[in-house]
């Protein structure tokens, strides 16, 4: 886990790279990486390369990075971790491969070198890196399947730049904060910023399980390598009985703890009282692990509540031989970091205040890298949405198609009953995007409604955001082919925009503003591989029993039993102290959890009520 | 293996026409001539005749009206073989698009300057997003198009002007003789004078004489190019008080343009609204150095300072007297410069990339495709 940029003067006119750009965005990233740094230019100074390091794998100076090949042909800068590097190591020197290191990074080196393009798919890990080819004068770029790790890109007609942290490209001083519209639309619809498109107009990100070119004649569009719809589908097709769900689970996900155990240091966990983290301790456990450190975040205002996570979480660690720390937050603790949140959130978020928090106490902790059980509510249907969303296609559905009906409805209630339509501004949408499964999860997960973008922001920007975003094509491109199953579907729609955009995200830039590496089983395109074709046959609530069941010893009864009642967090309620009070227009009492993001949103965005630099695209 | 594609263009002028844009088609199609373009058939909206073209290159009958040159472009790509379209000028981007379409073939489409930066119309817009390839003259008139435009980023390309081979260093000291300036500090714009754009600058140089002359630099200011806004121009030069110190040259011709060009001490033109700015290339290449404002696109004509010095309007004055106090630099070293970056062997490299692009698209790995069109940086001086 490390930050990684570069700049390539691809073009015959363009000047060489100026060093205090390449150290100024390599170094705006110390934070992903405090154990070193390097850069790296090729002979002709037309590519230069920086990383910053965290060292995990090989803690040796010679893993540095930027790496390059024993011929010197090759360069790399990775951010990431390859979980399968020993298989592969092993298979490239019987290949003949001469290795110099015991790190992941050497790997993609000798593997470029003899499959090109075509060596992403044997990575099984999480990855975002560059490789310069001084023969061919190329660059490479590849971003892991689900898009756990990040990388942006800027390509202004001259100069192609990259780095693993939007604001990092900024500070490198040589790109236009203008604002993309379809980067500030998408905020508002999701509460995160859709990928590729960021905030800036200059910035793109290079999307999830794509690849891409960059030599004399520019960057290539980028190409898709990997397609989640595609493969569940395939698993649909060849869906597996019930009754082996239970023991495919727990096969897959032991197989995958254990790849995600790798590692040069200590690897701690995120436990909270639920059945994700839970089970994933269990099966550290089942891996042979003892006495791994768990990390549970709990709230002072909680202590000894039924809310509390926390003695719920200590029984979990006691009975998997753990060594539980319990790391309390206040209110007054969660208004003091408010500013530097705010700081590290590479692009906006309406949430990873939790994230934040939990890192920080892992870092106190002395922890380099912690397991984290995220992800388990996309792959194994944990979320209202699975149910809601097909419910939503079956009885609203053949009326949503009726052309003109919802907007009917909306004008109609919006007149007759508009102290209801400020209220459940989402109830009136139900007749107008239920007809799509694009549509319909566009409602659950919408923040705000496209309908209702032109009042909190300058319409212009909501007309051109949407017709550059185009949220429901997007949407909609990502079920292709049709996963074959309402829970495969909701499954890619979460995985691919949710918790892409916002989760994945959100435990990169908590996370790595603490210098702390959150690995991810349950996001493990191997283990998606294993799960597909079991996914179609589960049903509601099996997914996470068979989880709880994964390890040898089954997580205890009642943390299944109370986890479905789920636990309350006070911080909905801080957000709302901090914010209460700085909007109008967007909704009105009684306040629901959604209204509340909504003003969190605004401030978010505007870089909540501490601002120095809001972007200009409200209304007035 | 490269195929080697028939190409339609559509234009307002090429061949015989005047000023940059047609100067720039021309440049281009020789260039994709070179590249390997099989065949090319040009129609412009003007020209005044079609000769001194190159063989590949056919330039049918200019046709000015707007709808006998729509019909006569669908009746050229109904009869003749288009696999690429070309439109010069973002006004024919609906009628390129239509045809592209018809005909299943690429479509390129050119962006200049100011006819780029604002909005166009919807059907434009639409035009250009559809296009396969958008090749912009500067990075600045690029991000004005991807302001508007909803396309992938990586299809809107950088293909900027070139300078031409008869541009070349030389001692000027007989030009001045004969235009009578020895011992003067010559400074130079070429530029057309329109009364609608007035953007060149040559106001600002005018109200930056007499600060010159009270330094002590004995100016006289040399402005090459007619335009309705000369008589202006002219009134203002006598209100400044600076008749006895600016000439107003008008057109000239090519030989004379290179050795005026030779003979300044300083090519200046403050323009705020250059798509490029050949003009800076054209001067550098004689080996004069040359001083524009770091907006829009002579940015890049001035490769961010590299080349030639880019300054702010209010540091005009300041700036144009801190060059004329330095050594001229050795304009052979500056010529070589110049042609390392804008020169024609560059352009005819970038209207390959630009022809492999276009069947890139198709292909499952650009870069072995691309292989053998890497640019190296190495030649640079």
């Amino acid at each position: 886990m490390c930050g990684i940029n570069g700049i390539v003067a691809y073009h015959t006119a363009s000047s060489e790279p100026e060093e205090a750009e390449l150290l100024a965005t390599r170094d705006a990233m110390r934070a992903r990486g405090p154990d070193g740094s390097g850069a790296w230019w090729s002979p002709d100074r037309h590519c230069a390369l920086g990383h910053r390091r965290l060292s995990i794998i090989d803690l040796s100076d010679r893993a540095s990075q930027p790496m390059t090949s024993e011929d010197g042909r090759f360069v790399v800068v990775f951010n990431g971790e390859i979980y399968n590097y020993p298989q592969l190591r092993t298979e490239l020197e019987t290949d003949g491969a001469r290795f110099r290191t015991t790190s992941d990074t050497e790997v993609l080196l000798h593997l470029y070198a003899r499959h090109g393009a075509e060596m992403v798919h044997r990575l099984r890990g999480m990855f975002a890196f560059a490789i310069w080819d001084q023969a061919q004068h190329c660059l490479f770029l590849a971003r892991d399947p689900y898009g756990i790790k990040p990388l942006y890109t800027a390509n202004d007609g001259w100069t192609f730049r990259f780095a693993s942290q939007v604001k990092a490209l900024l500070a490198g001083g040589h790109l236009s904060r203008d604002p993309e519209p379809a980067g500030v639309v998408g905020f508002h619809l999701f509460g995160s910023v859709p990928e590729p498109f960021t905030l800036y107009r200059d910035i793109r990100s290079l999307p999830a399980g794509h690849t891409q070119f960059v030599n004399a004649a520019g960057p290539r569009e980028p190409k898709s390598f990997s397609n989640l719809a595609e493969l569940l589908a395939k698993g649909a097709a060849n869906a597996v009985p019930v009754a082996e769900i239970s023991e495919r689970v727990r096969a897959a996900v032991l197989d995958s703890i254990r790849a995600h155990s790798l590692a040069d240091v200590e690897v701690g966990i995120f436990l909270s009282a639920g059945v994700d983290s839970g089970a994933l301790l269990g099966c550290m456990r089942d891996a042979g692990q003892r006495g791994v450190r768990a990390i549970t975040l709990a709230f002072e205002e909680f202590r000894g509540t039924s809310e509390d996570e926390a003695p719920l979480a200590a029984r979990v660690s006691d009975h998997y031989g753990a060594h539980h720390i319990v790391r309390r937050l206040s209110q007054q603790e969660f208004v003091q970091d408010l500013p530097a949140i705010l700081d590290a959130m590479d692009q906006p978020s309406i949430d990873g205040v939790n994230t934040w928090f939990v890192s920080k106490a892992a870092k106190e902790a002395g922890l380099k890298v912690v397991i984290s059980g995220l992800g388990g509510d996309e792959l194994l249907g944990g979320y209202p949405s699975f149910a809601d969303v097909p419910r939503w296609r079956r009885r609203f559905g053949a009326l949503a198609v009726v052309p003109g009906l919802g907007l009917f409805a909306r004008t109609l209630i919006g007149r007759v009953a508009p102290a209801f339509s400020h209220a459940r501004p989402k109830a009136l949408g139900l007749l107008e995007h239920s007809g799509t499964w694009a549509g319909a999860y566009l409602l659950r997960r919408g923040l705000f409604l496209p309908n209702e973008l032109p009042k909190v922001m300058d319409p212009e920007i909501a007309r051109e955001g949407m017709r550059r975003l185009r949220p429901l094509r997007s949407l909609g491109a990502s079920l292709k082919p049709d996963p074959g199953s309402d829970l495969a579907r909701v499954c890619v729609l979460e995985s691919v925009h949710y918790m892409r955009n916002q989760l994945l995200r959100d435990a990169d830039w908590a996370g790595m503003a603490h210098s702390l590496e959150i690995r991810v089983p349950l996001v493990d395109f191997t283990l998606l591989g294993k799960l597909a074709s079991s996914i179609p046959a589960i049903t509601k609530g099996a997914g996470k029993a068979a989880l709880a069941a994964a390890p040898m010893m089954p997580l205890p009864n009642e943390v299944v039993t109370r986890a479905k009642s789920g636990f309350a967090v006070p911080t909905g309620a801080w957000i709302n102290s901090v914010v209460g009070n700085a909007s109008s227009s967007i909704g009105h009492k009684p306040e629901s959890k959604g209204i509340v993001s909504r003003r969190w949103s605004q401030a978010v965005l505007n870089g909540g009520p501490l601002t120095k630099r809001p972007l200009e695209v409200h209304a007035s | 293996m490269k195929p080697s594609p028939a190409m339609l263009a559509l234009v307002t002028d090429a061949y015989r026409g005047r000023g940059g844009i047609a100067q720039y088609n021309r440049d281009f199609f020789e260039a994709l001539a070179e590249a390997g373009l099989l065949s090319i058939t040009v129609l412009p909206r003007q020209a005044p005749d079609s000769s001194g073209m190159p063989e590949p290159v056919e330039q049918l009958q200019a046709r000015p009206g707007r709808i006998a040159y729509s019909v006569a472009a669908l009746r050229t790509a109904l009869f003749r073989i288009v696999d690429v379209v070309f439109c010069g000028h973002l006004f024919m981007a609906p009628l390129a698009a239509l045809i592209a379409r018809l005909k299943g073939a690429k479509l390129i489409i050119q962006a200049h300057g100011i006819e780029a930066w604002p909005r166009p119309s919807r059907i434009q817009r639409m035009a250009t997003e559809r296009a396969d390839l958008v090749l912009c003259v500067s990075r600045y008139t690029r991000a004005a198009v991807l302001s508007w435009a909803a396309i992938a980023p990586d299809r809107v390309l950088v293909v900027p002007n070139t300078v031409r081979e008869v541009f070349t260093p030389a001692d000027g000291s007989a030009q001045r003789v004969a235009l009578g300036v020895e011992g003067k500090r010559v400074l130079l714009t070429v530029g057309r004078m329109d009364s609608r754009e007035r953007y060149k600058g040559h106001d600002r140089v005018i109200a930056a004489i007499p600060d010159l002359v009270a330094k002590g630099h004995d100016i006289c200011y040399m402005v090459v190019g007619e335009g309705d806004d000369r008589a202006r121009l002219e009134a203002l030069v006598r209100n400044a008080g600076v008749s006895d110190r600016v000439r107003f040259l008008g057109d000239v011709g090519l030989q004379s343009l290179i050795e005026i060009y030779r003979a300044a001490d300083l090519f200046v033109m403050p323009s705020t609204g250059e798509g490029f700015g050949v003009a800076f290339l054209e001067a550098m290449a004689s080996g004069t150095p040359a001083l524009g404002l770091a907006t829009a696109g002579a940015k890049d004509a001035l490769a961010d300072g590299e080349l030639g010095t880019s300054t702010s309007e209010a540091e005009l004055s300041v700036a144009i007297s801190r060059l004329l106090h330095q050594a001229k630099p050795d304009s052979f070293d500056l010529a070589r410069a110049v042609r390392a970056r804008f020169g024609r062997e560059k352009f005819v490299a970038m209207a390959d990339q630009v022809l492999n692009r276009l069947t890139e698209r198709d292909s499952d790995n650009p870069n072995a495709v691309f292989g053998e069109s890497l640019i190296s940086h190495a030649d640079r001086p």
